[in-house]
């Protein structure tokens, strides 16, 4: 689902200004990789939490009864709850410290584990849903930035990149889990309470570990505890590097307090409108691709074509596979195509890879062979989506706002991105049932088709732009006269 | 004394600095340019040959463009005059959202100099 929340990355000067000795090595590295190692525990529950439904959901609904549009309530609450973890996550984090923010947020995770797990009926379910999704979305916004703060500048990258394939490796586990535990107790009674069960792990893994880890020394500087952040730099550097490194953090630390300037009246200056305006549609489209819609009902979908429960939650491992595998070819591509191009070319595969869903359902009869061509159509959607569009989304946004803008721009961009998750979550089984999948996978390549002409027309390029020369260049050609 | 100038990003900011510079030089006093846009000013877009103090929007606090212009002018007890630029908004426009300029006007401790964009005079 690729949902991480990067910094941008070339305004901050630190490559250019401050010459830094080097990291160091031995101890301080290690310690990096337990800290690297803790914190993505809640990328990686973020996935999981997230990809479990997929798998859980048919025992689930066997037990409570659901209806078409009950199941989407039960998938999508956590989604709302995630619009408002990912907005208002940020604000704790730097009110509170990110290490406070990340216990807090393991403390929810277990929380909203053990109500879902012993919910009653399908109400409790849902409100544990949601306060589960309060903990997802706060750790998206969260665990990035804690990650990037106290990565060195060279390493930062490769730190968030991890978070990220964390995140997509953590559905993946999900998806193996449910398969593993379905097809070997699958006649226990309530067995999707197992499957949600075993997030508690890795919750309490994140919760016992962050105690251990240190505050990001950025947050110290900018509460203007100094001492306390050289001591953490020196646990992470070497003891040269941290003591050069304070005017960096220094510098980095003002930067970030200028990224929250603008607010609701900027969005009166027409050219900052303009960016939201593409900012909030790329998020928009994101999610109306029906990644999600793979990710949370794929083992349900095989099972409508034509394939047992049993194989079919089987098969659904193929979807977080070729996930995996797709965004791992995106973090390359990054950085080597143009974006309008990598765009544009995401949205007509996605758009091609619908249409043929759409088409197996005319044209193939249902039973396995409909099924296993859907599956083959869905995993090269999957692909090709998640080696493009999925990536490419959070590196725009974080790129595109003026730099004085980008804490409330993104903000509006991450919370209408998570709504339309939650949209997509509610209505796609109703949409399966009512219309069928030729008509909903039919509807997904059209909107893939309209995405393509919107990036076409307003998506401005970024790509090995200096990103202060981007935003008067923008201005210039879009602002009032 | 000295003389205010909110700049914003757009014609009426731009045409709000030129009539403070004029104000500043007819009074021989010092300028306080409160620059609310979102990029921080460099020294070509100062007007030269006068006492220019460039006051940046910057953090959290500066959110909201009127209370950063009142809060500056609170810190400045010498400036005695304050110059905004107004452009005609529609209707749908005016009930939409809130007027930054209208509620400068209403809030500023001191007078108050408003010079519009789209004026005809023969």
């Amino acid at each position: 689902m690729s949902t991480g929340y990067p910094r941008r990355q070339s305004t901050s000067a630190a490559s250019t200004k401050f010459d830094l000795p080097h990291m160091g090595s031995g101890r301080p590295v290690h310690r990096l990789g337990v800290i690297a190692t803790v914190a993505t525990f809640g990328g990686l529950l973020f996935g999981y939490d997230t990809g479990v439904v997929n798998g859980a959901l048919e025992p689930l609904s066997e037990d409570f009864g659901l209806t078409s549009f009950s199941e989407g309530l039960v998938v999508a609450s956590l989604m709302v709850g995630a619009a408002f973890g990912a907005v208002f996550g940020g604000r704790v984090a730097d009110a509170q410290g990110r290490k406070k923010t990340i216990l807090l947020l393991a403390c929810v995770f277990i929380a909203g584990t053990l109500g879902c797990v012993l919910a009653p009926g399908a109400a409790f379910l849902i409100g544990a849903r949601f306060v589960l999704g309060i903990a997802v979305g706060g750790a998206s916004a969260t665990v990035p930035v804690y990650l990037g703060e106290v990565a060195p500048s060279e390493k930062r990258g490769s730190f968030v990149t991890r978070n990220e394939l964390m995140i997509v490796g953590g559905q993946l586990a999900a998806f193996i889990i449910n398969a593993v535990i379905f097809n070997f107790f699958g006649h226990v009674d309530s067995i999707w309470r197992w499957m949600l069960v075993v997030a508690l792990a890795p919750a309490i893994a994140l919760l016992v570990g962050m105690l251990f880890q240190p505050e990001s020394p950025r947050w110290l500087i900018s509460q203007g505890r100094t001492e306390e952040a050289l001591a953490v730099l020196k646990l992470v550097r070497s003891p040269e590097r941290a003591e050069a490194e304070v005017a960096e953090v220094t510098h980095l630390a003002a930067e970030d307090a200028k990224e929250s300037t603008g607010g609701l009246s900027d969005l009166g200056t027409r050219w900052v409108m303009r960016l939201v305006i593409i900012g909030v549609g790329i998020g928009f489209f994101q999610q109306l691709t029906g990644i999600n819609s793979v990710m949370y009902y794929g083992t349900q979908l095989l099972t409508n074509a034509g394939l047992d429960s049993g194989v079919a939650i089987i098969g659904n491992i193929a979807n977080g596979v070729f996930s995996l595998a797709g965004i791992s070819l995106g973090m390359y591509l990054l950085n080597k195509l143009p974006r309008r191009v990598m765009f544009l070319t995401g949205y007509a595969l996605i758009a091609l890879f619908h249409t043929l869903v759409a088409l197996t359902a005319v044209f193939v009869p249902a039973g396995p062979g409909q099924a296993w061509t859907v599956l083959a159509f869905l995993v090269l959607f999957v692909f090709s989506m998640q080696g493009t569009v999925g990536p490419l989304t959070w590196l725009m946004l974080s790129e595109i706002f003026p730099m004085k803008i980008r804490s409330f721009a993104m903000g509006i961009c991450v919370f209408v991105l998570w709504m339309m998750n939650a949209v997509v979550a509610q209505f796609f089984p109703p949409l399966i049932q009512g219309m069928g999948m030729t008509a909903t996978f039919g509807m997904f390549a059209g909107i893939a088709v309209i995405a393509f002409v919107f990036l076409a027309c307003l998506l401005p390029e970024t790509k090995d732009k200096d990103l202060a020369q981007f935003e008067r260049d923008f201005k210039a050609k879009y602002g009032r006269k | 004394m000295s003389v205010a100038v909110a700049v914003t990003d757009s014609p009426e900011g731009r045409l709000a600095l030129e009539s403070a510079v004029a104000e500043a030089q007819s009074r021989s006093t010092g300028l306080l340019l409160i620059n609310l846009t979102l990029h921080d000013f460099d020294t070509e877009e100062v007007p030269p040959g006068l006492e220019v103090t460039v006051i940046n929007r910057s953090g959290r606090g500066d959110r909201d463009p009127v209370a950063a212009v009142i809060d500056e002018i609170d810190e400045h007890p010498e400036v005695d005059r304050l110059v905004l630029g107004l452009r005609g908004r529609s209707r749908v426009g005016k009930a939409v959202l809130g007027s930054v300029a209208q509620r400068l006007i209403l809030r500023s401790p001191v007078p108050v100099l408003a010079v519009r964009t789209d004026r005809t005079r023969s």
